[in-house]
């Protein structure tokens, strides 16, 4: 795994669980993206992304936001994970999807999910919520249990407790 | 046509019409292409999943794949809850194989917690897991055949699924959520009355099987609606990222209970079925193949169950047992910390994947260190087989997109999640 030379550079790279990852800047995600590939890493069983909004950890990360690919050979069955830190301020990273063709569902879930833009992606819609919702939900600062009640005509009073018993 | 006519017929049946030609060179007789909804309503879906279908005649042009109706949000659901909550929650997105989510999440949480399971539940897991991929298989052999006009199959499908089921009630006390591996462990050990139970459903399965291969496998209706329909090659299936059967059905050997074991898969005998035919057919055999050696898993399980505990003894993650309480002040103490604040794996992530009915389903876990999970994804084998659809429907009739739907194996709880 060390041996693994990535063009676009590595910033850090550890095991985590017994899983071995590794972190490449926003830029070079592509290229290593193709040259993991071409190693024999044919299979992206997931991508998704990680919210680290005001996380307790000891040395929280740089940024708020972490994208996570993780990778299969299928001929060694090891896995490797890549990881892409994005600032909140820029959201958006190049979208995989021609690398790996499952990423095209799993970006829109992201940027459905998360807010996350996947720059080229060839219809970066909506895929769980409506079309309409407003948000990101996966994201920290988005409350549990914060939305409207749809078809209910006193639906204020259900949410808020009566003024006198 | 003209305009007046296309909104005209539009305006009638409820159904856009675009221009012929618009699309390419995919021109029918008619020089139209017909854009129609399949589903969400339709019965054949397997749930609420809706395809938009581009027709030209009867030929499919385009499928597009429209989710969603069943999202919960579990993944925002999981991290509100504390790590031993969430096991509920994983029950739920794939209601059909609840067993295999659960394991797939107790074996991450362990590995972040660097424990391991005692041999006794972990063997206990692949009981009830190769159970669960039994009854999954046995609904999904079920619910196609019957769109394919096989209606007796269901009942009798259903009759087998109903003795896992009321096996699941023996030993967890639930037929379907049973929320029986945890982290740490499994609920409780299996009683007396559940292998009684399960040595007659073992000894009695494999008849039952050559029972379904008698009404289907040679029967030429069956077979003039499976052959040769869906072809997926082994090199689209792998770029698509399509696992489990829909893999296996194309010629690719992967499993990761063989290729990357968890549990104590390991320790058993069995072979990884695979089908070269890479249609809806060979994806049929394929399933049938892996309800027998299911059994085969099962059959050496129950002979070589070892002894001991069905939980770790460790008082940080596991409830102290409840006679312990009334004599122990530590062990009411252990359990007022363990169900008010529970525990807390080191900060860390892990991605674990178990072989479902399915295929991957995978759990990616992300610890900050607190009680609560910071990120919870999970990597479902339905969501990612669901993109394969187009490719496999392509150039079929409308008709066997039935078929197509149906031997890919969807659950839409899972795909929404």
């Amino acid at each position: 795994m060390s041996s693994l030379e990535i063009p676009g550079g590595v910033l850090e790279r550890g095991v985590s669980a017994g899983d071995d990852w590794i972190r490449v800047p926003r830029e070079g995600i592509l290229a290593a993206l193709t040259h993991l590939q071409e190693r024999g890493y044919r299979s992206l069983c997931f991508l998704t992304a990680v919210d680290h909004l005001a996380t307790p950890t000891v040395q929280p990360p740089a940024e708020r936001f972490e994208v996570v690919y993780q990778l299969r050979n299928l001929a060694s069955g090891h896995q490797l994970r890549v990881r892409v830190p994005v600032p909140e301020s820029d959201a958006r990273v190049p979208s995989a999807h021609r690398i790996f063709k499952p990423a095209n569902w799993d970006e829109r879930e992201t940027w459905d999910l998360f807010g996350i833009v996947f720059d080229g992606h060839p219809e970066l819609t909506r895929i769980l919520l409506p079309d309409d919702w407003e948000g990101h939900p996966l994201r920290r600062d988005f409350p549990v249990g914060g939305e409207p009640v749809d078809f209910s005509e006193d639906h204020e009073l259900w949410q808020t407790a009566p003024s006198e018993a | 046509m003209t305009d007046a006519t296309i909104e005209k017929r539009q305006a009638q049946s409820g159904v856009t019409i675009t221009r012929g030609g618009e699309l390419g060179e995919h021109v029918g007789l008619a020089g139209e292409i017909l854009t129609v909804n399949f589903g969400p309503q339709h019965p054949s879906t397997h749930g609420v999943l809706r395809l938009v279908v581009d027709l030209d005649g009867e030929t499919i042009r385009r499928v597009k794949p429209v989710i969603g109706y069943l999202h919960t949000g579990i993944e925002k659901q999981a991290e509100a809850l504390r790590w031993q909550q969430v096991v509920v929650v994983t029950d739920r997105h794939d209601y059909l194989s609840p067993l295999s989510n659960n394991l797939a999440y107790a074996l991450a949480v362990e590995r972040l917690m660097g424990v391991q399971a005692p041999p006794r539940a972990e063997w206990l897991r692949v009981i009830m897991c190769e159970l669960n991929r039994l009854s999954s298989h046995l609904v999904w052999l079920g619910t196609s055949s019957i769109e394919l006009g096989a209606m007796s199959m269901f009942m009798y499908c259903l009759r087998e699924r109903d003795q896992i089921l009321g096996l699941n009630e023996e030993i967890s006390g639930y037929r379907m959520h049973t929320s029986y591996i945890r982290p740490g462990g499994v609920m409780a050990d299996a009683t007396p009355r559940f292998w009684e139970l399960l040595e007659g459903f073992v000894q009695a399965m494999p008849g039952h099987i050559d029972e379904y291969e008698d009404l289907l496998t040679k029967n030429p209706i069956f077979i003039s609606r499976m052959q040769g329909i869906g072809m997926l090659s082994g090199d689209d299936a792998i770029a698509l990222g399509a696992t489990g059967p829909m893999l296996r059905g194309s010629g690719i050997s992967w499993d990761l209970r063989r290729d990357r074991p968890y549990s104590a898969y390991d320790q058993f005998q069995f072979e990884v079925a695979t089908s070269e035919l890479g249609d809806c057919y060979g994806r049929y055999q394929l399933r049938i193949q892996e309800m027998r050696e299911s059994v085969r898993i099962i059959r050496q399980a129950v002979d070589g169950m070892p002894g001991g505990p069905v939980n770790l003894d460790d008082r940080k993650m596991m409830p102290p047992p409840r006679e312990e309480l009334e004599t122990s002040m530590e062990a009411v103490i252990h359990h007022f910390k363990l169900f008010t604040e529970g525990y807390s794996p080191p900060p860390g992530d892990v991605y674990q994947a178990v072989e479902s009915a399915r295929g991957e389903h995978g759990v990616y876990l992300v610890s900050d260190g607190t009680h609560k999970p910071r990120r919870v994804k999970f990597r479902s084998a339905s969501f990612v087989n669901l993109q394969a659809v187009e490719q496999m429907a392509l150039g079929s009739m409308i008709a066997d997109l039935i078929a197509i739907i149906g031997t890919a194996d969807t659950v839409l709880g899972d795909v929404d999640r």
